[in-house]
């Protein structure tokens, strides 16, 4: 009896050690094999580069082709959920293997908490050395993202209804007071001058970042700020808000700009009823479609502040791709991020969305469009910045986005829209101690 | 009763006895498993909410604050206009109870087609206050489709911007609430009508009561209970259950204008990651659901009693 107990442990055990060995050998294979393992991918792009979705989807079945080992589940993201779904996720540990944020402190602030890896510890540097933009997502000596493509905010205008108002068409207003004389003479005209939807409250965030920034010399103003070692209340931070008060109070925007949103707002410029309007290198690409080539111009915002930062461009990565801290199939993440960025691919993401690849592999000689080649010129030349990318998350949902909202339905003075911007930054403090310790810690460099 | 068991008791063996003290141990131990169900699905996350109502920080690096979360949330201006916002909807409650209340009366009157009208306005109801929301946003905009409408008719005075001014928005949202919930109250009214014994009604008209006299006096006053279950259930719901409307039609703005405790909670949360943040709010916020769900419980007690 005891006998035949033994042999029956015996026999137990070395199942159990043989099954145990298979899966450990098994689960190495797949952790060390860069092109075997499960891949789930949350995914957003659309709405910066129509046709996103659409690219990514023929991508990963082309790379499925390739290495029948992989399997990619793509999961596209909503923008208004974005940054929380994410942060639900990095809670419970669970969720995506490769991620999308918008750049810098999205992608950062995670990472901070150990949601992510680096992504510079699985790409080779050779590899990182063509990739556009990496300094966006560097903290700590380490890039944590893999920029995708180049966002441009241009500023956009309609030539044949500039010239209806009797101003030059090849000439766009290039200070604040030409912009307010072109405002002038467009709403004499009847021509609604700018045209943009602030319902959701993105433009009044990329007023912030298109005009707000102005003032400033360098983007570490701005971070001070949201430390508390500098006054948000200045208004070499906050004075913008008095020149979109302004702007709203001369009618130079759309009557409807604060039932509209962002998209919304933007359909009234390719429908000739705005003269002028920001939006993205995509959405000009395909305006430029609507209304003709020799109808559109695109150039710099109109200069308001006298800051270093008056004369940067308006280039980011907008959002970016980074592999989870809890991912299984790092190396194979990593191989398939890398994989995006091969020629081949770089060029069909152009073709398929007319957005610039952040890549430098990508030859400037496959833009052919008039009106492309000048957006490529104004993202890739000279120095170019986003603050809303070096916001707080928090600071930039409850602030960034309210405080814009109160100007355009009236609802809120400059001054009111400050005092937000003030007790948000105190809130984040109060209510994130540990990003706020990290936050200072990647600024002081 | 007890004091007739008792004797009973004592006089059965000792067999009969050690048999009857445990006999009562098994529905207890049957019950366990719900209970134990309950336990995990309500008790400890309730008890998770109120605990993380004293930290501060991201879900893995939480810090204790004491009470800071409620000192400083009672002195968020934001949370403030949530707060208001939830009461200005309380308004909503008798509205949509009154408009029910007509319209559950003149159904009673057997209209020809009344139950087909009865089915017209119980369908907002059944509709998702997702797609309600949509339609909306793009109804109220301020050249939308109703204000075309308005000016179109010589009203463009009256043709605010209905979800973009802070100044009307919550009255854009209670009036899509009132328009969807209407239809629940009618069923209801108009069910509880339906079940009233005709005789008293007959009596009252045989009396000579007029139609107004008959509904006031007569047939209102008999379904004064479901009134009142009718009252506390939307009231219960325009506290707690309208995030969807909000979040859809407004997402809180413009500037948090339009702000209520349930999205001041899911932002806090899920957007910022502020989970002691959002646990205070939840705690608040149980807490005055609490009340009203008292309240509920005792008229629904006098009720039985009744």
């Amino acid at each position: 009896m005891s006998k035949l107990v033994v042999r029956s442990l015996l026999l137990v055990s070395a199942v159990a050690l043989v099954v145990t060995a298979a899966a450990f050998a098994r689960s190495t294979s797949k952790a060390d094999d860069p092109h075997s393992g499960d891949i789930t991918y949350w995914y957003w792009a659309e709405s910066d580069a129509p046709g996103a979705n659409a690219w990514m989807k023929a991508a990963i079945a082309r790379y499925q082709k390739l290495y029948p080992k992989v399997h990619i589940k793509l999961v596209p993201q909503a923008t208004d959920t974005l940054i929380g779904a994410f942060r639900t996720a990095a809670q419970t540990r669970s969720g995506p293997d490769i991620a999308t944020q918008w750049a810098t402190l999205p992608t950062l602030t995670p990472a901070w908490i150990g949601a992510s890896v680096a992504i510079s510890d699985y790409v080779p540097k050779s590899e990182l050395a063509h990739w556009i933009g990496t300094a966006e997502n560097q903290s700590f000596g380490k890039v944590w993202a893999m920029p995708i493509y180049l966002l441009g905010v241009p500023f956009v205008w309609n030539k044949a209804l500039f010239k209806q108002a009797g101003l030059n068409p090849n000439a766009p207003p290039a200070t604040w007071a030409q912009l307010l004389t072109a405002c002038a003479k467009l709403k004499a005209k009847g021509i609604t001058p700018i045209g943009m939807g602030n319902k959701d409250g993105y433009t009044g965030a990329w007023f912030f970042s298109l005009v707000g920034k102005q003032n400033l010399n360098s983007i570490d103003e701005l971070k001070q700020a949201m430390l508390g070692k500098q006054d948000f209340a200045q208004p070499k931070f906050s004075g913008f808000y008095t020149a979109f008060a302004d702007l709203k109070k001369r009618g130079c925007f759309n009557d409807d700009i604060a039932s509209l949103d962002l998209n919304q707002g933007w359909q009234l410029f390719p429908q000739g009823k705005a003269a002028m309007a920001w939006t993205t290198d995509g959405n000009a690409l395909a305006w430029e479609k609507t209304l003709g080539a020799a109808k559109i111009g695109v150039g710099h915002t109109p200069v308001w502040g006298h800051g270093k930062l008056a004369h940067t461009y308006d280039t980011t990565q907008s959002s970016d791709a980074f592999i989870t801290s809890w991912a299984k199939n790092k190396e194979a993440a990593a191989a398939f991020l890398v994989w995006l960025h091969t020629p081949a691919n770089l060029l069909s993401w152009y073709k398929a969305t007319g957005v610039f690849p952040a890549d430098t592999r990508f030859s400037p000689s496959n833009i052919k469009d008039p009106i492309a080649k000048q957006l490529f010129k104004l993202d890739t030349t000279g120095p170019a910045v986003w603050p809303e990318n070096f916001l707080p998350p928090q600071v930039d949902g409850n602030a960034d986005l309210p405080a814009g909202e109160m100007i355009t339905s009236g609802s809120g003075t400059p001054k009111q829209a400050v005092d937000l911007w003030l007790r948000v930054i105190k809130q984040w403090k109060q209510q994130h101690p540990d990003e706020y310790a990290k936050y200072a810690k990647w600024a002081s460099g | 009763m007890g004091e007739r068991v008792e004797p009973a008791a004592r006089a059965l063996p000792a067999e009969g006895r050690r048999r009857r003290r445990r006999r009562p141990v098994w529905p207890y131990v049957f019950a366990l498993p719900t209970v134990a169900a309950i336990g995990l699905v309500f008790g400890y996350p309730l008890v998770m909410v109120v605990r993380d109502s004293f930290y501060a920080g991201s879900a893995n690096f939480l810090v204790y604050v004491g009470t800071a979360n409620y000192r400083n949330v009672v002195a968020d201006p934001v949370f403030v206009t949530s707060l208001k916002n939830n009461l200005k909807l309380l308004a909503t409650v008798p509205v949509m109870t009154v408009l029910a209340l007509a319209i559950a009366l003149f159904l009673n009157s057997r209209i020809r087609g009344w139950r087909a009208y009865r089915a017209i306005v119980f369908f907002p109801y059944i509709l998702p206050a997702t797609a309600i929301g949509l339609a909306f946003s793009y109804l109220l905009q301020r050249n939308g489709t109703l204000n075309t409408l308005l000016r179109d008719v010589g009203l463009g005075g009256i043709a605010p911007d209905w979800l973009g001014s802070a100044h009307v928005v919550m009255f854009s949202i209670g009036g899509v609430i009132v328009w969807q919930q209407l239809g629940f109250g009618v069923v209801v009214f108009t069910a509880a009508l339906l079940s009233l014994p005709p005789e008293v009604s007959e009596a009252a008209r045989i009396d000579g009561a007029r139609w107004w006299q008959l509904q006031r006096h007569v047939l209102i006053p008999q379904i004064r209970r479901t009134i009142e279950f009718f009252v506390v259930i939307e009231a219960i719901t325009v506290l707690s259950w309208v995030f969807n409307y909000v979040y859809v039609l407004t997402q809180a703005g413009p500037g948090f204008a339009s702000s209520v405790l349930e999205y001041y909670i899911w932002n806090n949360g899920f957007q910022n990651g502020s989970i002691g943040v959002a646990s205070t709010v939840a705690v608040i916020l149980l807490g005055m659901a609490s009340i009203l769900i008292a309240v509920f419980f005792r008229l629904r007690g006098r009720q039985v009693q009744a």
